[in-house]
């Protein structure tokens, strides 16, 4: 029965296990359910996950190349991003699509290594099914992949990571440079890794229990951070290191880090306006000054952000006022606009010398503003706003009531920064926050010849926030170009000989469909595949099974897939966070183990 | 469709949707390639002074006629993705720097062009695009040193500029009157804005610019069909098309004082929704009389600063009219909030929104001259003799409309120059002398280079030859002959200096192409120049999307939309 239930194929594209189980008690009464059985649907399976890897698979690593994808409207999109592509795929095999939200799963867990987690669990798969049609039963597979899984996670902890106590900025550049040398910057990393950098450790925040806190208190702003924070400390204690709760912790939460798009220009004038902020706005009225900064003696230029309409008073519906005398309707006429420019008047009172709102404003109170030389901007991104609230300390006020029923306007509110101005870029303009007195935040404003090229360096630049972010937060570090992987087999390989189930076969499998990515990198990189990939084994081997402390170094022997040998990438540079490695691995087991 | 496989029993499998298409590897390198090249080939020809224009015909029947680069790509409805990417840099040059679009795309082209022996000879892309990479460097710092500085106040080197700038227009026949038009009004809206202070030394900002040049909103220009386009002048000050409210109002009025309303002068229901149920005749009366009064007070508010010319962008009553006219008072109404605006930095007032709030320092007086012209069959009315206009308005007379946009366009590129050196007064020698000067240049730098990517460095430097080599081939003369001259003349001046100087300095040599006789000229005593940042923009875009377009060997059709 047990194997039926394993071979069973889900009838349509469900991937819900609940139903698909109702389906096979279904289909045992019922004779009309379409049903593929046996060896078929495994093949169909493998055939389906490959194809996907293959659709991927060149553009992994250093040397691997960009998808152009058309939609049935005719719009491009240019990617090297394994996550975007499959997303941007209709796949309808069943079994593909798990591989496609693998590919998901791994972006939103780690944002890093969508490609490669693709790759290995194809090769999984495909290594299962040959050991299913030489009679292995697809259980003991499956606790073959677990227990080979589980002692090549406890090795890349105890042997292949690298505690480093206090990440210095090459390390981090590294892996930055690591993470975006596949995609479309990859010729400009050393700025872009630079920018990612700086961009991430602008953010750089506390990360203690009272900060918590203060963040539940904050409200729907809040939410995000502590979620972050949770996410955060499991990681670390996923990735091993033994993070004492005493110790001063750090946050870097990548939503304050806002990313504009502006074409134009080349992408190496992309630039990160530290500590500072860009909307999408433009001044509400020509009359406003285009620049406000802060006064000689060091006040901070207030920020007002406002969710309410400045536009003309209008009575809620259903509200009426019946008056006696005709002259009264001259006094709501009156009385509307007065409401208005009471509000107005009372955010200027506050100090408001810049006011950015996400509704209206009436073309009756520009001139309240002109006058008061603020710089007012109307239409604004709600979601811009209120990460602008949170660099800038201050807050997103929706409405002026206070408790007495009055309309006031608390001070409290007011963001800080050192300077506004208005900057034209391109075509349009842009509202520049800069020096911003809350916690941190940081726009990067990119650069480039047109949308396309945009969109992909914004996906490649936030795969390399990410990683930089993982490091930050882990302080581990892998080495990258294979030598994970490359170790692993080989480790796996030994670890195999031990074991005396007839899980042994399978975990030698194991061992084996990790130097697919080893392959997959060379072969991209049009080299002598086969052969880089048994020195490398022989070189982690060598590494291994010598006691003599020379060896030591071999087991962060990578490719160097420009020169086509193998050398120290960690020396090299080229390294990844541990836990991106270790979640990768764990995602690309899970897929079949469940299909089995 | 991903299909493959044998499956006993069962049939392909299907992985994706069967609608989509894919094309891959060499098949669609290659295939990019040739796109790039046909969307280059559209413009070849309206490069340079002897350039042709196109005319396009739209579905709905218009037509267009025109040798801008963006202009003429906009209209061409293309259906391969890499065209259409082309496309975009032509949009994104217009928008960044409004000149160059059509050397952006031919340059593009070439640069994809001479990648292909490449591909073919399997040099892997990432190769490729490195060496494309190291070549851009490279280039821009030929052109950095090649650059010169010039003063904008300096009357004649801008003029110079303009000239080659639409001198491949076809207003050229027209040059003088375009450039002063065009220089005149760019100077006249540019603006010094202020400067981040020290204080913020920290905050490294590449876009802190000390002018501020706004053509769109303040450089208007209003096409008039008929007349000479001599005709064509800009105003030091503004211009509309509306006429005078009343016709018992004045039309001309030296040294005018003028009140710029955004709110209407007639009555106007709250935004409350209100009822009025009336029991009593007399209350009618007095609902009335109020309406009357309410207009009648904002009139006499108005009225007490004394204006001679009120303009309001809503409606104005009759009675209102009434008012002014008894006061002396000309009036306006429905004007745009452009246009307003305009008026309101030309003659220094400000635009007030409610009559209780007028205040003496609102009232513009920065006027010379306000007069009621006809042209045509149509009334304008014309704001003249500004003392430091900051807005102005440029009359385009012509014989067609189609002319009249052609002109437009042409001017808008003719100030989109002038600004751009205001911004950065660096020029580079035009009609092919940098290209060819970078030329050289990247051929002597990628013979000293080590590694594969020597090939594509030096097919860099080839490519840029394409702009000297269009140009001849538009003027119609021997374009091997003239192109091999002009290399000759570029690498003798480096081996001077290399012989002078021991190979540091890089050689001054302007020598282009003479688009229209097609002789080699001396740019330096030719005269034509363009500006640096145009350039750069121009070789920047073009290598860096011909880098994005190698990188691709794989092109799916049929992809789900955006947003799903």
């Amino acid at each position: 029965e047990g194997v039926i239930y394993f071979k069973e194929k889900p009838s349509k594209s469900n991937q819900n296990n609940a139903k698909c189980q109702l389906q096979i008690r279904l289909a045992r009464v019922c004779s009309s359910t379409v049903r593929e059985t046996g060896q078929d649907v495994r093949v169909g399976n493998v055939t389906a996950a490959l194809a996907v890897a293959n659709i991927v698979k060149t553009s992994l690593g250093p040397v691997g190349l960009d998808k152009m994808l058309v939609d049935d409207i005719g719009d491009v999109l240019i990617t090297n991003d394994g996550a975007t592509i499959l997303k941007s795929l209709e796949v309808e095999h069943p079994a593909a699509r798990v591989l496609v939200d693998l590919a998901k799963l791994q972006d939103q867990e780690v944002g890093d290594g969508t490609t490669s987690v693709v790759i290995i669990a194809s090769e999984l798969l495909r290594r299962g099914n040959d050991l299913v049609k030489n009679g292995i039963h697809p259980t003991t597979i499956i606790s073959g992949y677990r227990m080979a899984l589980k002692a090549a996670v406890s090795y890349i902890k105890k042997e292949m990571v690298v505690n480093v106590s206090e990440l210095g900025d090459d390390h981090l550049i590294n892996a930055a440079k690591t993470s975006m040398s596949s995609k479309i910057i990859g010729k400009e990393t050393d700025f872009f890794s630079r920018l990612a950098v700086d961009a991430v450790k602008s953010v750089k925040m506390n990360a203690t229990a009272a900060d918590v806190a203060g963040y539940d208190a904050m409200g729907s702003g809040g939410g995000g951070g502590a979620e972050r924070l949770a996410e955060s400390a499991s990681a670390t204690a996923a990735g091993g290191t033994t993070a004492g709760g005493t110790k001063q912790r750090y946050k870097y939460p990548l939503s304050a880090i806002h990313i504009l798009k502006a074409h134009g220009k080349s992408s190496m004038e992309s630039n990160l306006i530290d500590g500072g902020f860009a909307i999408n706005a433009m001044r509400a009225a020509q009359g406003m000054p285009t620049f406000v900064e802060m006064s000689m003696d060091g006040t901070p230029v207030k920020i007002a952000m406002l969710d309410m309409n400045l536009q003309r008073h209008r009575m809620g519906m259903g509200v009426q006022v019946i008056v006696k005398d005709p002259a009264e309707i001259e006094n709501i006429k009156r009385r509307e606009m007065d409401i208005t420019k009471e509000r107005i008047r009372k955010i200027i009172d506050a100090g408001a010398r810049v006011v950015l709102t996400t509704k209206g404003v009436d073309d009756l109170c520009m001139k309240y503003f002109v006058e008061a030389g603020i710089i007012c901007a109307r239409r604004c991104n709600r979601e811009d706003l209120k990460r602008l609230a949170k660099a800038t300390g201050g807050r997103v006020v929706t409405t002026m009531a206070d408790m007495e029923g009055n309309e006031t306007f608390d001070a409290e509110c007011l963001g800080g920064c050192d300077s506004v101005r208005e900057v034209r870029i391109g075509d349009g303009e842009m509202l520049y926050v800069y020096g911003c007195r809350g916690h941190g935040a940081s726009t990067i404003v990119l650069r480039g010849a047109n949308e396309y090229m945009l969109d992909e360096m914004d996906r490649a630049l936030h795969d390399s926030l990410c990683v930089v972010k993982r490091m930050l937060e882990s302080n581990t570090l892998v080495p990258g170009g294979g030598a994970a992987e490359a170790a692993l087999s080989v480790y796996l390989d030994d670890y195999a000989t031990t074991i005396e189930t007839r899980e042994q076969m399978v975990i030698q499998e194991y061992a084996d469909a990790l130097l697919v990515i080893p392959k997959t990198l060379a072969v991209n990189a049009a080299k002598d595949a086969s052969e880089l990939v048994a020195r490398l084994r022989s070189v982690h081997a060598k590494g291994q099974h010598s006691e003599d402390m020379v060896d030591y170094g071999f087991k962060f022997m990578g490719l160097d897939l420009i020169e086509g040998t193998i050398r120290d990438n960690l020396a090299a540079g080229v390294v990844e966070p541990a836990i991106s490695k270790i979640k990768s691995l764990r995602f690309a087991t899970e897929v079949p183990t469940m299909r089995r | 469709m991903a299909s493959a496989g044998p499956s006993p029993g069962m049939g392909p499998i299907m992985v994706l949707n069967s609608k989509t298409q894919r094309t891959h590897g060499r098949q669609a390198q290659i295939g990019n390639i040739a796109a790039a090249r046909a969307v280059a080939d559209i413009i070849r020809s309206t490069l340079g002074p002897r350039s042709m224009l196109k005319m396009l015909l739209d579905p709905m029947g218009g037509i267009v006629i025109t040798n801008d680069g963006n202009c003429i790509l906009r209209e061409v409805d293309v259906s391969h993705p890499t065209a259409k990417s082309m496309i975009e840099l032509s949009r994104a040059q217009d928008e960044e720097v409004g000149d160059g679009t059509t050397s952006v795309i031919i340059l593009a082209g070439e640069m994809l062009i001479n990648a292909e022996p490449f591909v073919r000879a399997n040099v892997h892309p990432t190769v490729i695009v490195r060496g494309y990479n190291y070549a851009l460097q490279e280039a821009l710092s030929i052109c950095e040193k090649l650059a010169l500085t010039v003063d904008v106040h300096d009357a004649d080197r801008m003029k110079a500029l303009v000239q080659s700038c639409i001198g491949t227009k076809f207003s050229s026949r027209w040059n003088d009157i375009m450039i002063d038009m065009a220089l005149k009004a760019v100077l006249t809206v540019a603006r010094e804005t202020p400067t981040i202070s020290s204080t913020h030394g920290g905050v490294s900002d590449v876009y802190s610019q000390k002018m501020e040049v706004d053509i769109k909103r303040y450089a208007k220009v209003e096409k008039i069909p008929g007349g000479e386009i001599a005709d064509c002048a800009v105003l030091s000050g503004v211009m509309f098309n509306k006429d005078v409210t009343h016709s018992k109002m004045r039309r001309r009025i030296e040294n005018p004082r003028i009140l710029l309303l955004d709110s209407p002068l007639e009555y106007k229901k709250g935004e409350s929704q209100t009822n009025v149920e009336i029991t009593d005749e007399e209350d009618w009366n007095t609902l009335l009389k109020m309406e009357e009064e309410y207009v009648e007070n904002m009139c006499m508010e108005i009225i007490a600063f004394k204006p001679d010319i009120v303009i309001t962008e809503k409606g104005v009553s009759d009675l209102a009219q009434h008012y002014f006219a008894k006061a002396n008072i000309t009036a306006f109404r429905r004007l745009r909030k452009t246009d307003n605006n305009r008026v309101a930095r030309a003659t220094g007032a400000t635009i007030v929104s409610r009559t209780d709030e007028i205040r003496e320092s609102d009232i513009g007086t920065g006027c010379g001259l306000f007069e009621m012209r006809k042209i045509g069959e149509e009334y304008f009315a014309f704001f003249e003799q500004c003392k430091d206009p900051k807005a102005c308005t440029i009359i385009l007379r012509g014989g067609s409309k189609d002319v009249l946009n052609e002109i437009e366009r042409n001017l808008t590129d003719a100030m989109l120059v002038v600004r751009n050196v205001v911004f950065d007064p660096r020029l580079l020698p035009g009609g092919g002398a940098t290209e060819m000067a970078v030329s050289v240049g990247l051929r002597k730098a990628g013979l000293k280079l080590e590694g594969v990517q020597q090939g594509p460095f030096l097919a860099v430097g080839e490519a840029m030859e394409v702009i000297p080599r269009t140009l001849a081939q538009n003027c119609g003369v021997s374009v091997i002959r003239t192109v091999t001259q002009l290399r000759a003349k570029h690498a003798a001046a480096y081996e001077e200096a290399e012989k002078e100087n021991g190979g540091g300095v890089f050689p001054k040599c302007n020598w282009g192409l003479d688009g229209t006789t097609g002789k080699l000229v001396d740019m330096e005593e030719f005269g034509i120049w363009e500006p640096f940042s145009v350039k750069i923009q121009t070789i920047k875009t073009a290598v860096e999307s011909a880098c994005m377009i190698l990188r691709i060997d794989d092109i799916v059709f049929g992809s789900k939309k955006k947003g799903h």
